[in-house]
């Protein structure tokens, strides 16, 4: 008797040479997911990401929410990198709204993103050295992050979930000597990530492991729509904070970092260079930030946006990250959809793990700049 | 031969630290310095007050009940609930003041923006652990007062690195 299978459902055929594992769903790194690699001896035959373990529903959530109330959930996705997150928001529901944003309020947005910038990116390769087996690599990152916890911490209240930027300008204003208190702890980084170049990126063993491995051409990167860092270490020049400066980004003085190889290491090495560019661009904005000045435009109590719809993006830790805002004449949201960078950069694990030893694969998969429960909103 | 020179550097830059202070805060001992006496609300300008977003403080001489807390809170983490007190105020009639439950809590502060009449502002307080889930709850007597703390320490860069004093 044949049974009829549901559209979509195979019977896999079963070989004798090929294993299947799973790795997950519990941390393979950070945030829940899965992959399902087939290995054919050490060499990786086949391998099929399976998200969708952290899913939330935070664009069903913002539907019933007004706009102010949809900052504290919606940055629950990146707690590391929550500036980030909330900046595109902020922007799309400012245009939907009509809202000016005094020029004091942009400067110091733009600082609390490089800030978090720098927080999400440490706690990224504290996690990439320990994938290595680099345990020095752990312990480092994870302290230094403390400066800039500590310094968003004065800024906004809180240490992780800072909840800082609204639409209409920032909740508060610095507090007072922050600027050299800020001065003082970005340059002591600065001095500080030199000294990871010796321990970790020119160290011989990380080299003979990653260099080579799960190579992105460039071609490539552009058809499978990455973005972010895998973009940029493909060789590809796309960085939104240049492409479309939003806010005062350019007046800043930066460059975006670009690398031709494409490999593993390459992917590894574009965010540690681009800390550098967050502490100039960090103190390039105290320096011509206005001194004193509003620092945030007074709403009416539940403002309600038109019939409009409005599409935002920016650059985050991990890519583009875009918000597409529906509005229809009431307090809430009629839709809001969230287009992340790391769903973005999944894509291409499956062609870049194929033919690779299995070794290899915590290498490219945590170069990927992906995190979990941000793809799964 | 490249291999082992790169070796010996990488080794070389981590002895470095043997001689350099240890940048840890021994928690219980030492706690972190914050900035003010904790997020506070300005209704005026509508702009808010650097400070540490912990545990509430209420002025009950200054809360007339109106439940913008509570309402600001619906739908964030719905932790605030109006209850009845045994006080009378000319500007309380209906004798309601907000009542915050740690356990649900996420530390957002947007009641503290809602609030008009400068009556619930947060403090400098974090450390809120309790055996059950009842004593998380905290009522209005409990709220208003105002919570000792000895925060002293901050990170100093010197020389030899940075180090939490």
């Amino acid at each position: 008797m044949t049974t009829q299978l549901p559209p979509g459902m195979h019977i896999e055929t079963v070989d004798e040479k090929i294993m299947t594992l799973n790795v997950g769903p519990q941390h393979p790194g950070s945030g829940h997911m899965r992959l399902i690699i087939k290995v054919d001896g050490d060499y990786i035959v086949s391998c099929d990401p399976d998200p969708g373990y952290v899913h939330r529903g935070e664009e069903k959530m913002a539907e019933y929410r007004n706009y102010i109330q949809n900052i504290p959930h919606l940055e629950r996705p990146v707690i590391h990198d929550s500036s980030n997150i909330l900046y595109p928001y902020c922007l799309s529901v400012e245009e939907l709204l009509g809202i000016e944003v005094p020029e004091r309020a942009k400067y110091i947005r733009v600082i609390a993103a490089e800030l978090n910038r720098c927080i999400y990116i440490l706690y990224w390769l504290a996690i990439y050295g320990i994938f290595m087996g680099h345990s020095t690599m752990f312990m480092w990152p994870a302290g230094d992050r403390e400066l800039f916890i500590d310094l968003l911490e004065a800024m906004s209240g809180a240490r992780v979930t800072h909840a800082y930027l609204v639409p209409g300008g920032v909740r508060n204003d610095l507090p007072s000597n922050f600027e050299e208190r800020c001065l003082r702890q970005v340059e002591y980084f600065e001095k500080r990530l030199k000294e990871y170049e010796a321990v970790f990126y020119q160290n011989p063993l990380l080299k003979a492991r990653t260099e080579g491995s799960g190579i992105l051409s460039r071609t490539d990167a552009i058809r499978l729509g990455t973005t972010g860092s895998v973009l940029r270490a493909s060789g590809v020049d796309f960085d939104v904070r240049k492409k479309e400066p939003y806010d005062v980004y350019e007046n800043l003085d930066f460059q975006s970092i670009v690398m031709k190889e494409g490999d593993s290491y390459a992917r590894s090495r574009v965010p540690y260079l681009e800390m550098f560019e967050s502490c100039r661009i960090i103190k390039d904005a105290l320096r011509k930030m206005p001194k004193s000045g509003s620092v945030r435009t007074k709403l009416k109590p539940n403002p309600k946006g038109g019939n409009d719809e409005v599409y935002r993006r920016i650059e985050s830790g991990r890519g583009a990250i875009g918000y597409y805002i529906v509005s229809n004449n009431r307090p809430e949201p009629y839709r809001v959809k969230i287009s992340v960078g790391s769903f973005r950069n999944l894509i291409c694990m499956p062609y870049l793990l194929k033919g690779e030893k299995l070794g290899n694969m915590p290498a490219v998969y945590w170069g990927l700049n992906y995190w979990p429960v941000e793809a799964d909103r | 031969m490249s291999n082992i020179g790169g070796i010996i550097r990488a080794l070389n830059s981590g002895v470095k630290h043997l001689a350099i202070k240890r940048f840890t805060l021994r928690y219980p001992e030492q706690k972190l310095k914050f900035v003010g006496d904790g997020f506070q609300f300005n209704p005026e300008i509508g702009v808010g007050i650097a400070g540490l977003r912990g545990r509430h403080i209420l002025y009950h001489e200054h809360c007339t009940g109106c439940q913008l807390c509570s309402v600001a809170c619906e739908g964030i983490a719905e932790a605030i609930s109006m209850v009845k007190v045994n006080e009378t105020w000319k500007h309380n009639k209906k004798a309601i003041m907000p009542q915050i439950d740690y356990g649900k809590c996420v530390f957002c502060g947007l009641c503290v923006d809602a609030c008009p009449f400068y009556a619930l502002y947060m403090t400098n307080d974090y450390e809120l652990s309790s055996f059950t889930k009842s004593a998380l709850i905290y009522t209005p007597a409990q709220l208003a007062i105002k919570p000792k703390i000895s925060q002293d320490v901050e990170i100093k860069i010197d020389d030899r690195g940075a180090s939490h004093g």
